[in-house]
């Protein structure tokens, strides 16, 4: 920790030019800036606070836009919002329901009268709403409406209860519930579902449920009865994740936002440098939330095991790859994951157990019988084993002996050439693959590191801040695979040139570092020499983590110059010169 | 909450026994021990008159979950159904049972067999649920009906 504030302290004077500007902003720091918006939008359309929430989150946070169409039409914004009920039956449900009316006859007699009671008040502010013609005070906000006992009980049409004692409640629409029951539902729509835009319960009801309805029925307003704690418990928790889901709402229709992905992390990242697709093309936006560890668990407990609980929350901004994946931009990065999802296993199938004719080139895989293959496509004659014209075996048919006959010689150079693409990619991928797979074995270095720094305060006189160089060279090894797993995803879509010769350079050198690095740290450590390892490794981790800029920071400059120039056509670059596309 | 979902059944039971529209059936399955299963409806829809769906009884499963009303329930038709909005299992595909579409905890049985009638004679080409039906329904409109005809013809209430 004390290590890791340095080297923040030191990269924080300058930015490099591999790094990108952003912050960091808790659930609250969001919710601020949310009901900023709403603050602003209240007071340009003279709206409520939670009409002015529904509008925004409707309009999917687009302030000019809502302003622009409810200036126009805002009777008609309201209702498609759901804040108002439409004044003409709703013309446009297409639910084949078609049944309403049938049955208001009929069943549920008592909910019936109850509305009917209601519907003298209800269509009284229905008129005045269509009547009116302003804008702004014809809406008059849903409340809670506590039904007063009346001369007819009412019986809750969900479940069927007719306590007199039942409190209901009703939007606007007046469709009224008894508590318990839009309870059950908002909790379950927010809960299961995931849902912050709820409907009214009532058969085609299109009025939305106002925050403020949410919380009078999730939470009970002070010096309201004491109910059941666990119960209660329980509301707050799910009114607590709609607040969640609004900020998430909220945070996925701004593009400068991006939650963090890390499981139950609630921050929330502002880059506003990586928020344009184009702005990609020429840097790597990975950042960091600031949180570490998984759900809960800090950096208290990291101390335990330096493994993956006390992880910082890193991700990039610009793509759904949950990892550091610089230097390569996100189009490749995607590509190349996309490549060997698709292709690696099949690659090293076709590698392993076919052949291509040496006739036409088709692909040939040889389930079973002798060396004399005839291909299905061409009838081209070939011995399997040297691949040479089956008619130069003569009378040796079915032992082939003749490896440096010049026509097998001839026959496997073809061979070899179709083959070059498959082996290129293999090439790359070999060298991804085991990139990642020791990054990923860096955690049992790191316990095996730990395990050599407790050694080393044993068995000779460093103290504890002494030995930390041995977790600051694993730390960086781990850092530099990564870096190096993904300059071989950048390789492969470099074009041949001078500058994929230097980028390969580069990589070579930092390869070769870290190969170092890591032999010194894996070797066994005897007491006399500790003073020499730790001069080696002191040295090496210096050299190795300049050689990781190098590389990073030549790439960010390229891709800020435009300068590398790709063998395939990458989503957001120029097309690829004709002699540079790759096989 | 299992609490409501048998309460509600119970009531919607009532209701339906009180009142319900011609020619549907809808009652609560027998257990093995021959006690009442509430959270499993047995439901018959009748085709509609003067449609190819005329004189046919189509048999549906009507299964409640256990947060029952907040969801809605199940519906199979058994055996499955010929119609485009039928899943190859017999499952109804429509707005009104999505609990992420337009699934209402005030929705009553009555209106999901009504609703489901209605889907009859009025298939949702915008959503299709079964390959066979959905291209007949589209390309081949006389054979689709005298399909369904014949379908009405084996489904004949008893």
């Amino acid at each position: 920790m004390d290590l890791g504030d340095d080297f923040k302290v030191s990269s924080k004077g300058k930015r490099k030019s591999y790094e990108v500007d952003y912050d960091s902003l808790s659930q609250s720091a969001v919710e601020k800036s949310m009901r900023d918006d709403a603050e602003h939008i209240r007071g340009i359309l003279g709206v409520e606070n939670d009409t002015a929430k529904l509008l925004l989150r409707h309009s999917e946070w687009n302030k000019e836009k809502l302003i622009e169409s409810y200036m126009d039409t805002p009777t008609k914004v309201l209702v498609t919002a759901g804040i108002i009920l439409p004044e003409v039956d709703p013309q446009s449900t297409p639910t084949p329901i078609r049944t309403q009316t049938s049955n208001s006859s009929s069943s549920r007699r008592p909910t019936r009268s109850t509305s009917k009671l209601l519907s003298s008040l209800s269509s009284g502010s229905r008129s005045s709403k269509s009547s009116s013609s302003s804008p702004t005070n014809h809406y008059s906000p849903p409340k809670v409406s506590k039904l007063s006992k009346s001369d007819e009980p009412f019986v809750c049409p969900i479940c069927f209860d007719d306590d007199p004692k039942l409190r209901t409640m009703a939007l606007s629409c007046d469709h009224s519930f008894c508590s318990n029951c839009w309870t059950n539902y908002l909790a379950s729509k927010i809960r299961d579902e995931g849902e912050h835009y709820l409907r009214c319960m009532a058969e085609g009801c299109a009025l939305v449920v106002p925050d403020g309805f949410i919380q009078s029925v999730l939470i009970p307003e002070p010096g309201a009865p004491i109910g059941d704690p666990a119960e209660e418990a329980e509301n707050a928790k799910v009114w607590a994740r709609f607040q969640e889901l609004l900020v998430r709402h909220f945070v996925g229709c701004n593009p400068n936002l991006k939650f963090c992905p890390y499981p139950s992390c609630t921050n929330t990242v502002s880059c506003p440098s990586a928020a344009s697709k184009l702005s990609l093309t020429t840097l790597v936006p990975i950042v960091s939330c600031g949180a570490r560890g998984i759900g809960g668990q800090t950096l208290s407990q990291s101390q335990q095991s330096l493994g993956l609980q006390g992880k910082e929350h890193l991700f990039c901004f610009g793509c759904p790859i949950e990892s550091d994946h610089r230097p390569v931009v996100c189009p490749v990065a995607k590509m190349w994951l996309k490549k060997c999802r698709d292709d690696s296993e099949t690659a090293n199938w076709i590698k392993s157990n076919t052949k291509e004719c040496t006739n036409c080139q088709s692909t040939i895989e040889k389930n079973g019988g002798c060396n004399h293959m005839t291909c299905k496509k061409c009838k081209h004659e070939f011995c399997w084993v040297c691949m040479g014209p089956w008619s130069e075996h003569g009378t040796a048919w079915y032992s082939c002996n003749r490896y440096d006959e010049k026509a097998g010689q001839e026959a496997r150079d073809s061979q070899s050439r179709s083959r070059a693409s498959l082996e290129r990619y293999l090439h790359y991928y070999n060298r991804w693959a085991n990139h990642e797979q020791s990054a990923k074995l860096s955690v049992d270095l790191y316990a095996k590191t730990e395990k050599k720094m407790e050694e080393m305060q044993i068995t000779s006189a460093l103290t504890w801040i002494e030995v930390q160089f041995m977790k600051k060279a694993v730390e960086e090894v781990e850092k530099c695979r990564r870096t190096l797993k993904w300059t071989y995803a950048m390789a492969y879509y470099l074009a041949k040139g001078n500058e994929k010769e230097l980028f390969e350079d580069n990589q070579r050198d930092l390869e070769k570092a870290v190969e170092d690095l890591s032999e010194i740290l894996e070797s066994p450590i005897e007491p006399e020499n500790i003073p020499n390892i730790r001069q080696q490794v002191t040295n090496k981790t210096v050299y190795v983590q300049k050689r990781n800029e190098i590389v990073l920071e030549d790439t960010a400059n390229g891709f800020l110059d435009g300068r590398w120039k790709w063998n395939a056509t990458v989503d957001g670059f120029d097309d690829p010169d004709p002699s540079a596309i790759a096989l | 909450m299992s609490g409501i979902c048998r309460l509600r059944l119970a009531e919607e039971r009532k209701q339906w026994r009180k009142d319900h529209p011609f020619g549907f059936y809808a009652k609560p399955t027998k257990s093995d021990d021959g006690s009442m299963n509430l959270m499993e409806w047995e439901v018959g829809i009748p085709g509609k008159n003067n449609t190819a769906w005329e004189g046919g009884l189509f048999k549906l499963s009507m299964i409640f979950p256990e947060d029952y009303p907040s969801k809605p329930p199940k519906c199979k038709f058994v055996p499955p159904l010929f119609h485009p909005n039928v899943y190859p299992s017999g499952t109804v595909c429509l707005s009104i049972l999505d609990e992420e579409k337009s699934w209402k905890p005030a929705i009553t049985i009555k209106q999901i067999v009504l609703g489901i009638q209605d889907l009859l004679d009025d298939p949702n080409v915008n959503d299709p649920a079964q390959s066979d039906a959905y291209t007949m329904f589209k390309y081949d409109r006389a054979a689709y009906e005298k399909r369904i005809r014949s379908q009405a013809r084996e489904n004949v209430s008893k």
